[in-house]
């Protein structure tokens, strides 16, 4: 064993690093971002759930409610006239919990406090919920409780949770859909990338560019095979979801699976758009964070998007999972179509024509020989 | 098939820049049907880029690259069919089998499943490849690995074959096996173009270009270059790597 020459090896080991200039940033950048974005998203609390406030009572009190509600951080609340379908606020107004105060809530509240336990007379407060999200479920049953708690004496108040999906809805209910997100973006664009990655360093790529293949050809040709294999990974999760942990899915497994083809599109465009900027399958490799982590942190997978830091919100944003999520489990947990998540699904289309043209672009600087 | 008097490559006064570098600067070729024509020269003489501009993989920043009437890179798709090309890495699918290999290239370039299965008989017979068509081509060694490339290049029956390179690290019987295939294209009406830094080599073709830097010093058949180098050193020269030494000397005498 000799010192010099294990100096020698990692003498040599570091030059290259220190040759590899992409390589080298993301090895400094890397765990700064990383540690941001772990630190915040972990230390985070839930805030701006949008909730709707409908107060059929409209009294001294409700509005001491309503005020309690607003000063919450975790609520951003708004106040609805009456007669609205609690259901069709969750469904298609986008609000994830609805409060409703019905008419003599305030004299039956009193009356309570002033007969004592032995009445059945109580103040009741309707409370219909989106549990797509039971993380911000729970928030919202902890803040209206703790507000009802600041009204000071009076009460008890029957809160009536009304189940948007006729089932409670689990975590691991919300988290499959993600899951089946999260596994087709990584193989889709990971695999896309080094494979694109390896017919330039192999020479394939050249070879099969001055054949009679187009770039929508090629690019199709990616898209098709790993929206099969997204097809079956769907399959596999969703297999392994229902089997296992019986998983709830409320909706068409069909536009289910549509939408994780989409996503493996979007995918798709994303590895190929991603290997321009790689030029050895070891540069490739140093993208595969840089698609996992903010896939995982802030994509609402884990924790909701409310719970990440309003400073960080915005870049869930960017994040394509974000919509994916929305989007399938809207489908699936919600029982709704694509179109009526318009969000997740503006979002997923938008991330497939931007990705698809961007890689299309790239391709035709390629075939020009810009490379 | 071309007709012998139409030239299968040709470019006037091609030049390729990259930023101030000139990977080719002012070549003029013609290539007629049926001919094994030589770009000969060091390593970053140009020839690559060359085969490049005849390819519609660069597109030439002064002058036009054509290949069998038709101008490179613009008119790429009316001849794209028309040609092979042979990089000069060995490029090949590694994790594909050898047939799955050529079943690729034929699909892409229109072959039916009939005629793919027929010519890949065929070329892995003549490439001495026969026994290894269910092989992962990473298992191959170097040397049939070049042998499936250039069995890629050559499937689809084209008129015209890039091939740059096709020789490089073979050891001399399967160089001049692959020489042998060479003239058997030739001889079937072929045209080659292809590129060596093996000096040697440049016996073997019809015609010959010698290469410096993006430059030709010399063109002309191996005999009318070696009686140039000798008209130039004032004595026989019989070895090509001579005759390139002298031409290349004089040349630069000259510039």
């Amino acid at each position: 064993m000799s010192l010099r020459r294990i100096a020698a090896v990692a003498e040599r080991v570091l030059r290259q690093l220190r040759h590899d200039r992409r390589v080298l940033v993301f090895m400094l950048v890397l765990p700064a971002v990383a540690m941001i974005l772990f630190g915040y998203s972990f230390s985070g609390d839930i805030t701006g759930v949008r909730v709707a406030f409908v107060d059929e009572d409209d009294t001294d009190l409700t509005q001491t409610l309503r005020d309690n509600l607003r000063a919450d951080s975790a609520f951003r609340l708004a106040e609805l006239p009456v007669g609205q379908d609690p259901e069709q606020l969750l469904l298609e107004a986008g609000y994830q919990a609805v409060i409703r105060i019905p008419d003599k809530f305030t004299s039956l509240y009193y009356a309570h406090f002033a007969m004592g336990v032995a009445t059945s007379a109580q103040g009741r407060i309707d409370l219909t919920l989106d549990e797509s999200d039971p993380q911000i479920a729970a928030t919202v049953q902890k803040g209206l409780a703790d507000a009802l708690m600041d009204l000071g004496e009076g009460g008890p108040v029957d809160v009536q949770v009304k189940d948007l999906y006729g089932v409670e809805v689990r975590f691991i209910d919300s988290f499959a859909p993600a899951i089946m997100g999260l596994v087709v973006a990584l193989i889709s664009t990971v695999l896309t990338l080094l494979s694109i990655v390896r017919e330039k360093v192999d020479g394939t790529f050249a070879r099969v560019w001055v054949s009679p293949v187009r770039r929508a050809e090629f690019i199709l040709g990616y898209v098709v095979a790993f929206g099969a294999v997204a097809l079956v990974q769907s399959l596999v999760v969703l297999s392994v979801g229902k089997l296992v942990f019986g998983i709830l899915i409320n909706g068409s497994i069909a536009w289910a699976f549509l939408c994780v083809i989409l996503f493996a599109i979007g995918s798709v465009g994303l590895g190929t758009l991603l290997s321009a900027l790689a030029q050895t399958e070891s540069q490739a490799v140093v993208f595969f964070p840089l698609v996992i982590v903010p896939s995982v942190l802030l994509s609402g997978m884990m924790w909701p998007i409310q719970a990440i830091p309003p400073l960080l919100r915005p870049l869930s944003y960017l994040v394509p999972l974000t919509y994916s999520n929305r989007l399938l489990r809207a489908v699936m947990v919600k029982g709704l179509a694509p179109w009526q998540e318009p969000v997740g699904l503006g979002g997923l289309l938008g991330f497939v024509v931007l990705t698809i043209a961007a890689a299309s672009l790239i391709l035709r600087q390629r075939a020009r020989g810009a490379e | 098939m071309t007709s012998p008097c139409e030239s299968v490559f040709s470019a006037r006064d091609v030049t390729k820049t990259f930023g101030a570098f000139r990977a080719v600067d002012g070549v003029s070729i013609d290539v007629p049907a049926g001919e094994i024509y030589g770009l000969v020269g060091p390593s970053g003489a140009g020839k690559t880029t060359l085969i490049r501009l005849f390819c519609g993989l660069a597109a030439a920043t002064h002058g036009e690259a054509r290949l069998l009437g038709h101008a490179m890179p613009g008119d790429r798709r009316a001849v794209e069919s028309r040609f092979g090309y042979m990089p000069q890495e060995k490029a090949v699918y590694r994790d594909l089998s050898v047939g799955e290999n050529l079943l690729f290239f034929g699909q892409i370039y229109g072959m039916d499943r009939q005629r793919i299965a027929r010519r890949t008989t065929e070329i892995l017979s003549l490439m001495r490849l026969g026994d290894r068509v269910r092989q992962r081509a990473d298992s191959l060694s170097g040397g049939e690995r070049q042998r499936l490339s250039l069995a890629c290049a050559l499937l689809h029956e084209p008129d015209a074959l890039l091939l740059d390179e096709p020789t490089i690290g073979l050891d001399p019987a399967l160089r001049a096996q692959f020489w042998d295939h060479f003239h058997a294209l030739s001889k079937g009406g072929r045209t080659i173009l292809l590129s060596t830094h093996y000096l040697l080599e440049a016996e073997r073709c019809r015609r010959v270009g010698l290469m410096q830097a993006g430059r030709f010093i010399a063109e002309g058949t191996p005999a009318e270059l070696r009686s140039a180098a000798a008209s130039r050193a004032g004595r026989a020269v019989p070895d090509m790597e001579d005759v390139f030494l002298v031409l290349t000397a004089s040349s630069e005498g000259a510039s």
